[in-house]
């Protein structure tokens, strides 16, 4: 416990940088695509990990897929 | 009382003890110190196979084993020790994936029926994860509607059980190198009823009598579980029931009420937790309810992993984990039990015969002695859920106040982050990304992710490892993703609050929290949920900057509080899929030293990951940290962490002038 009390007193950055407390309700983001064309880019995005060829991040020094 | 108290870190929890001693009532804490493990059985020396057995074969106490000794350790068969101890581990992590996977097939039975849209309660709720499931399956999407793709779906989903040709479609989901690495050791799963049934087969007295080669197969298994069962329940769940965002929540037995009917959902599958939150909601039913006397309507929530689910998903109230479930209904104010399956303790009906609850079974799979069977239709609970609901109405006028004691403990929390909220987090709907994860792991403000999980467990204080494990962890910069029981134990020492990072985390943990608006510690749901846990970190490999594969990675794994068979065979595919993980309380094949060794260091040869045992929380904080700080160097990172170290000594000197 002291050892908690002994960070929190040093800390120095960052502080007061978020909203305090919890958020009301679900943030349902998904809710924002609309539509096929939208889900359809956000996998090319969002999942582009997995769906886009110019995102391999490491892999992409490797033998591609 | 001072030895009550001793019993848990919760508050709540020690309570309830009390409580149920006062009323006269055995609960697992009373039948954990009253017998004690066989001492044999805990270390994997025992083996009953065969009616010429059992066959016992303890290592020596105190003292190294003479080599000869070793040698003449064998069954009347003449199996060696090593092979008995590891055909009990095998038939651990053949158990533990049929249970994830039968909950999967569960599901995708379900998923078919809402496809076809005939007498199902569900739909499709998540058409984009629809269509990025579907791609994955190589099925067609342009002009399809969304039930025609979900069916033909479905049917190959099913087909990941039994299929005769092939191999599982989601190890293709990671990282190019792990699946050569999956190659490399045949160990790709062909389909996850196969793998269960060889693992069964080759531990059956005389087949497979190579302990390395049984472990292949159990890592085969373990990884048709993760990549396979626990991935395609994970996956079809969010498609039919929304995939999780963002939720708010609370844990601990508090959140049971005085005013209200209180039902209870307990054990492992969505299905019918999802139509006790809309029958919960059901106009007549609340009519009903105030008619009887309760005030503040119908009051749904949770324990063990069908609470996870829902919290995930709708932000229904944790009650409280596995070892919590005999102390809710201890609490006096439980009209309704409902159980499906997995980790229901049997002496439910006993502890419920001395208040007024009824428990209710509801799965084809489960029944119980002493409790009422309210057996569920998969794909259309929703009539279950209403009598289930009806009935805890009917039974709240028998509720004696005289017995009643609802412990005041309960934490608020943040839960839903899924893989894609996490993405959408760090970067936006369209341009959601790991980058920010992987950069802040590059310049040392994270040091590194861990993963704890599982269960808790009678034999240690409960929710200690896991409390004291996750903040040393925090206090250290690693972020900690967690599922399970072991999310609910670190939820309620409110280490999932976006607060939290301010209080716990370290100031380069903290500063990275604070500006995304995230806790230190993430809530990412269930125990079949662990496989969004392996695409998130698929994700940190893809980004790039840690690594070609998931073994280069700076994470470890835990299961502190481990109990499951189900726990083997998770710590067995993050194994096989690269990670280093840790076990504590007890570990099942110390019997044969040389087979553990194996297990804990060789076996890294292999996969890149290994096992270790060690149950001290703040040892193992420090064997993960270690681990972590390893991958670090090994990736070039070790200075940059060392500099961040550095500026912010420095600015705490600037800051104290
Ligand atoms: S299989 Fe062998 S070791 Fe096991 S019980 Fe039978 S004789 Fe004993």
């Amino acid at each position: 416990m002291a050892e908690k009390t002994a960070q929190k007193a040093q800390r120095t950055v960052g502080e007061e940088t978020y909203e305090p407390g919890v958020p009301d309700g679900p943030q349902n983001w998904r809710h924002k695509l609309r539509d096929r064309d939208e889900m359809l880019r956000y996998l090319e995005t969002g999942e582009r990990y997995w769906f886009s060829d110019e995102w391999y991040g490491s892999e992409k020094r490797r033998t591609p897929a | 009382m001072a030895e009550m108290e001793e019993r848990s870190v919760d508050g709540a929890t020690n309570e309830m003890i009390e409580k149920a001693t006062q009323d006269g009532v055995l609960t697992v804490f009373d039948r954990a110190e009253n017998m004690r493990p066989c001492p044999i059985g805990a270390e994997g020396s025992c083996c009953k196979l065969c009616s010429m057995g059992p066959c016992r074969l303890p290592a020596p106490r105190r003292r190294e084993e003479t080599p000869e000794e070793k040698d003449n350790r064998r069954g009347v068969c003449g199996a060696t020790i090593e092979t008995i101890a590891a055909r009990n581990f095998v038939r651990m992590v053949a158990a533990g994936t049929s249970a994830h996977s039968d909950h999967a097939r569960t599901v995708v039975e379900a998923f078919i029926q809402a496809a076809k849209g005939e007498g199902s309660d569900f739909g499709i709720l998540d058409e984009q994860k629809l269509l990025q499931v579907a791609l994955d399956f190589g099925i067609e999407i342009a002009g399809r509607t969304s039930r025609e793709i979900a069916l033909e779906l479905g049917e190959e989903a099913l087909k990941e059980f039994g299929k005769p040709d092939g191999t599982l479609k989601f190890l293709e989901r990671a990282p190019l190198r792990r699946q050569q690495v999956w190659e490399e050791q045949n160990s790709k799963p062909r389909a996850i009823d196969r793998e269960v049934v060889e693992c069964l087969h080759r531990t059956v007295m005389g087949v497979d009598l190579d302990y390395k080669h049984l472990f292949q197969q159990a890592s085969r298994t373990a990884l048709a579980d993760g990549w396979g069962g626990s991935m395609l329940a994970t996956e079809l769940q969010d498609i039919m029931l929304g995939t999780p965002v963002p939720t708010t929540g609370k844990v601990n037995l508090g959140v049971l009420r005085h005013d209200a009917v209180n039902i209870v959902v307990h054990g492992h599958e969505p299905l019918l937790p999802e139509m006790l939150v809309v029958a919960s909601q059901d106009k007549e039913l609340r009519a009903a309810a105030a008619a009887n006397g309760a005030t503040g309507g119908i009051n749904l929530s949770g324990i063990c992993c069908s609470a996870n689910e829902v919290l995930m998903r709708h932000g229904v109230p944790l009650a409280g984990n596995m070892l919590q479930q005999e102390l809710a209904v201890v609490s006096g104010a439980v009209e309704a039990m409902v159980v499906d399956v997995q980790c229901i303790m049997q002496s439910l009906p006993k502890v419920a015969d001395c208040y007024h609850t009824e428990v209710m079974t509801v799965s084809h799979k489960a029944k119980l002695p002493g409790a009422i069977h309210i057996e569920m239709d998969d794909a259309a609970p929703l009539a279950a859920a209403k009598e289930i609901v009806r009935r805890a109405i009917d039974n709240y006028p028998n509720r004696a106040q005289s017995k009643v004691n609802i412990p005041d403990h309960s934490v608020d929390l943040v839960a839903g982050f899924s893989h894609e909220t996490i993405g959408y987090l760090l970067g936006g709907l369209f341009r959601a990304s790991y980058k920010p994860l992987n950069e802040n792991i590059i310049n040392g403000r994270i040091r590194g992710v861990a993963g704890v999980v599982g269960c808790t467990n009678a034999r240690v204080k409960h929710e200690d490892i896991h409390t004291q494990l996750v903040r040393e962890l925090v206090k250290n910069d690693v972020l900690v993703i967690q599922t399970g029981c072991a999310a609910m134990a670190c939820a309620k020492i409110g280490l999932m609050t976006p607060e939290a990072a301010h209080l716990h985390a370290g100031p380069g943990l903290a500063e990275v929290c604070e500006t995304v608006g995230i806790p230190p510690v993430l809530h990412m749901g269930s125990c079949v949920d662990n496989s969004r846990i392996l695409m998130a970190a698929t994700a940190m490999v893809k980004e790039g900057g840690l690594g070609d594969d998931l073994s280069d990675l700076p994470v470890a794994g835990a299961a502190p509080e481990w109990m499951a068979e189900k726990a083997i065979a998770i710590g067995q595919y993050f194994v096989a899929s690269g990670v280093y993980t840790v076990f504590g309380v007890t570990w099942p094949t110390v019997g044969s030293p040389e087979v553990t060794d194996w297990l804990m260091d060789e076996i890294s040869e292999s996969y890149g990951g290994k096992w270790a045992f060690e149950p001290d929380p703040i040892k193992m904080a420090k064997l993960m940290i270690d681990h972590i700080d390893e991958k670090r160097k090994a990736l070039g990172l070790d200075e940059a962490r060392e500099r961040v170290l550095f500026d912010m000594e420095m600015r705490r000197d600037l800051d104290a002038v």
